[in-house]
């Protein structure tokens, strides 16, 4: 047997996480049928029932699947890598094949473990009867096996770049959400419109990176943006790019299986400072900020802990944060142009909620990223110690982080206004509208920034914390979603309704009147239920602050 | 306070980890501008003590104090006045040397400008002037442990605590280290610095501390502490000629015999036992109590007995044998 694969296994089977993982999801899924389950002495012989029992299964595997498969292979090469353990494998016997084999192989079975704990569920959702075993039940294992096929060979090409097992599962996850839904977005854009054939094959083939309308597809729900003039059948196309996917990442990883991935140069420190007076003219009409200027001191009135943030941030750096706020700024002027021109046949309505979507996304992706390693980061990297011995309180260095990624987030959701003063434009009576939407987007990033940093606060090590955050915050922002796409059955309106309050977002697009979500009356009550949530997370943020800078 | 009181007083330190006792009653005093350099091995508890005397722990029972300082209850002063480096660098990424030294300088509340001044200062004490523009995350061991000096050094702190600063250091690093060291305390500065690397602290320390689980067990210089603990000395006797080492051996082996204290056989044993010859190095080794005076019949007699003799000296012990030495008789008295 590889060594490989039995250690990875153990590895990841010895992990209290992997324990508690299982153990959870076999909890939720055998409550989510039992809570389905027909209590009545009646018998269903449409099969309705057990239908939305097997969609529940369905969708809750395919989250299960998103949000836990990437985080073990995210780190797995990184990890090995920073420990010195990769360099001791690749110059043993065993060929970057068989390590990387062996590393797959790990995560897979895990995957395979989290799966089987549903079967379960699914035989008794299969004996309520009215479910295929073939055509639904097996499909959906089928397009299961193969998404995690897909993520596991992504989060390890992930891993094989980056330097760092916390950046792994930032840009995995991130990498994870653009496949799951970003690849959606060319097809919705060019559907109905005058594309060409041409474009629409291919937005048509993008959007099957997409698990989504495949998995629609087999619960009977239709699909996401499938209705153009050509289209692939979601089912066949999802296995043809998701196979190809993987192929694709498995190559690229295993070209770096080698010298390629120790290989990076130390930075020669040049700064512009230093340089010719032509250069430095010439790189003055490049940069609004020069990334190698020397930086001035931190000035007085300034928390040193905000600033270090900053600098210390991979894309903390003002020339990356005029970058992301520019594209958030295009993006949001291009959706309302859409609109304006009629371009689309969508409404001022659909763009609003478009935007309001967009905004939570880029809230989803950023939060975790900004504030889960607050704390874990510093503990991880032995600046905790060092921030201790000097006189910093624990409330300036709380606040200092807090700050730096309050500022960040508030700074791209500013940029997404211009498209709200378009739709104002357009249609002004929508400007009470629009001021209810950005308090609630307001108590949106309040929430999502208070529960990463305190979650991400329980853990030591970043990578980890990064990782539960992200499960964490996309759990929360989705379950809302999810309990709204079964609005109809099996959920009623009263029950999607107090789903809903559970973030703002549902609040946002209810007021700005987004198809599906202008019956619910959620304001003010999701903002109170975000500012208790929010309170009670700064709550636990500061005891553990406080927890881990007294003396003991 | 004036120059002739303890900058670091430490009165019966007890830190219990529940039935664990990680610190056991330790008391010591280091004057001003003096090294102090703390032994002993992993897990004895010379980190537990740093982190009690920078205020990062606290003691379960007995007291600690700098420049007058309550280490515990004056944590604020405390952290002003000592400059610590953990074994652990803390290294930030994306940032330069100079940006990392600011930030440090900006969280002791070190003005704009003279933080300015602070950091060409101390990259010159540090020898890491020409580091100064490059990130931190690319500098190799040797240069993050100078970049760290630097970042101790930052406020200007009458007492620098250094854990471990030769670790993992290349051989020229370590001579750099144990010269910025040594300039530290002709600045004026108290150090106490622990390290494995017991020749290193040999060659710059006033005092040496010698901890093994948890208890104090050799305090004082590093001669004080050879001569408490190395009360019997060995020299070695260089021949020219390889025949000559047994008879010499012999010769020694008689001589020791009658003039070693009397009255105790064993003890004449033992000092035959200490004679070893070796005939492929020409030399023969002995160990004994005796002053230098007595040797001296000895040399006479050996010279007088026709012998080619090259050399007749005395081996030096170092701070590794008296450690040894120290920790194999805590380790002794422990289990009685």
């Amino acid at each position: 047997m590889n060594p490989v694969v039995q250690r990875e296994f153990y590895g990841i089977l010895r992990s209290p996480k992997a324990f508690a993982i299982l153990m959870a999801l076999s909890a939720i899924f055998a409550m989510a049928v039992l809570l389905r389950w027909p209590s009545s002495g009646t018998v269903d012989l449409s099969g309705t029932q057990s239908m939305e029992v097997f969609r529940i299964l369905g969708y809750g595997l395919l989250a299960g699947v998103v949000f836990l498969v990437p985080a073990f292979p995210a780190t797995s090469i990184v990890n090995e890598k920073s420990s010195g353990t990769l360099a001791l494998l690749l110059n043993s016997p065993l060929s970057p094949w068989a390590i990387y084999f062996g590393k797959i192989s790990g995560v897979l079975l895990f995957s395979v473990l989290v799966l089987l704990s549903s079967l379960p569920a699914a035989a008794a959702c299969y004996a309520m009867g009215g479910i295929d075993l073939v055509s639904q039940l097996g499909l959906l294992y089928v397009v299961l096996v193969l998404l995690s096929l897909q993520y596991a060979t992504l989060g390890m090409f992930v891993s094989s770049l980056v330097q760092s097992a916390d950046a792994g599962v930032r840009v995995t996850y991130a990498a994870v959400l653009g496949l799951f839904v970003f690849s959606l977005i060319p097809a919705l854009l060019t559907r109905g419109s005058q594309a060409t054939a041409s474009i629409s094959a291919v937005t048509s083939w993008v959007r099957n990176l997409s698990p989504l309308p495949a998995v629609m597809e087999i619960m009977g729900h239709g699909s996401v943006g499938s209705s153009g003039l050509r289209d692939v059948p979601n089912l066949t196309g999802f296995a043809v790019v998701t196979i190809a996917s993987s192929v694709v990442f498995a190559l690229l990883t295993l070209s770096r299986m080698n010298y390629r991935i120790f290989d990076r140069s130390r930075s020669q420190g040049i700064i512009t400072n230093d340089r010719t007076l032509a250069s430095r003219t010439f790189r003055r009409l490049f940069y609004l900020v020069d990334p190698q200027r020397r930086k001035a001191g931190i000035p007085w009135y300034m928390n040193p802990i905000m600033v270090k943030e900053f600098r210390s941030r991979r894309f903390g750096r003002s020339q990356w944060l005029i970058r992301l706020v520019c594209v958030c700024a295009v993006i949001s002027m291009v959706l309302t142009f859409l609109a304006a021109t009629s371009v689309t046949a969508w409404g001022v309505d659909s763009i609003g909620g478009l935007l309001v979507l967009m905004q939570v996304m880029l809230v989803v992706l950023l939060a975790p990223s900004l504030a889960s390693g607050l704390i874990s980061s510093e503990r991880d990297g032995g600046g905790w110690e060092l921030l201790r011995a000097t006189p910093l309180s624990p409330l300036k260095i709380l606040s200092g982080k807090m700050l730096s990624a309050a500022w960040t987030l508030a700074l791209v959701l500013l940029a997404t206004l211009p498209g709200y003063l378009m739709m104002i434009y357009i249609r002004p009576t929508m400007w009470l509208q629009v001021q209810l939407v950005l308090i609630s987007l307001l108590w949106t990033t309040v929430l999502a920034l208070t529960t990463s940093a305190a979650v991400g606060s329980l853990f030591r090590l970043t990578a980890v914390s990064t990782a539960v955050t992200y499960v964490v915050i996309v759990g929360l922002f989705l379950t809302p979603i999810l309990f709204w796409l079964g609005r109809d059955a099996p959920f009623g309106h009263n029950l999607v309704e107090k789903a809903l309050l559970i973030t703002p977002v549902g609040a946002a697009l209810s007021v700005i009147n987004a198809p599906g979500f202008a019956s619910y009356d959620l304001l003010p009550a999701a903002w109170y239920v975000a500012g208790i949530v929010s309170f009670f997370m700064l709550v636990i943020l500061g005891i553990q602050t406080w927890r881990l800078t007294r003396s003991v | 306070m004036t120059d002739q009181q303890p900058v670091v007083v430490i009165e019966n330190l007890t830190k219990r980890y529940g039935d664990f006792v990680a610190l056991d009653s330790l008391s010591m005093q280091v004057d001003k501008g003096q090294i102090l350099g703390f032994i002993g091995p992993n897990g004895a508890g010379k980190t537990t003590t740093i982190r009690i005397l920078v205020g990062l722990s606290k003691a379960t029972s007995g007291r600690a104090t700098i420049a007058g300082c309550d280490c515990l209850t004056d944590s604020r002063k405390i952290k002003r006045i000592v400059g610590y480096m953990p074994d652990d660098f803390g290294k930030y990424n994306n940032m330069r040397v100079s940006e990392y030294l600011d930030f440090f300088g900006a969280a002791y509340a070190i003005g704009r400008r003279d933080r300015v001044r602070r950091i060409d200062e101390t990259l010159e004490i540090a020898g890491a002037t020409h580091m100064k523009d490059l990130f931190v995350d690319a500098l190799s061991r040797g240069m993050q442990q100078r970049v760290a000096i630097a970042r101790t050094l930052i406020h200007d702190p009458q007492m620098i605590i250094l854990d471990e600063p030769a670790n993992g250091l290349d051989p020229q690093a370590r001579i750099d280290m144990r010269e910025i060291l040594l300039r530290l305390a002709e600045l004026g500065k108290t150090l106490i610095v622990t390290s494995h690397i017991l020749p290193e602290l040999a060659r710059v320390c006033d005092l040496v501390a010698m901890i093994t689980k948890g208890k104090l067990r050799a305090f004082g210089t590093v001669d004080d502490i050879m001569r408490d603990i190395k009360q019997r000395r060995t020299f070695e006797v260089l021949l020219l000629d390889g025949q000559s080492v047994e008879p010499v051996a012999t010769q020694i082996r008689k001589w020791l015999d009658q003039k070693e204290p009397t009255g105790l056989e064993s003890k004449n044993a033992e000092a035959t036992q200490a004679v070893t010859a070796d005939s492929a190095q020409t030399l023969v080794r002995f160990e004994t109590s005796l002053t230098d005076n007595q040797l001296s019949e000895l040399l006479n007699q050996l010279v007088a007995s026709d012998h080619a003799i090259a050399q007749f000296r005395e081996l030096a012990t170092d701070l590794e044998d008296a450690f040894l030495s120290v920790a194999g008789a805590g380790a002794q008295g422990d289990a009685t």
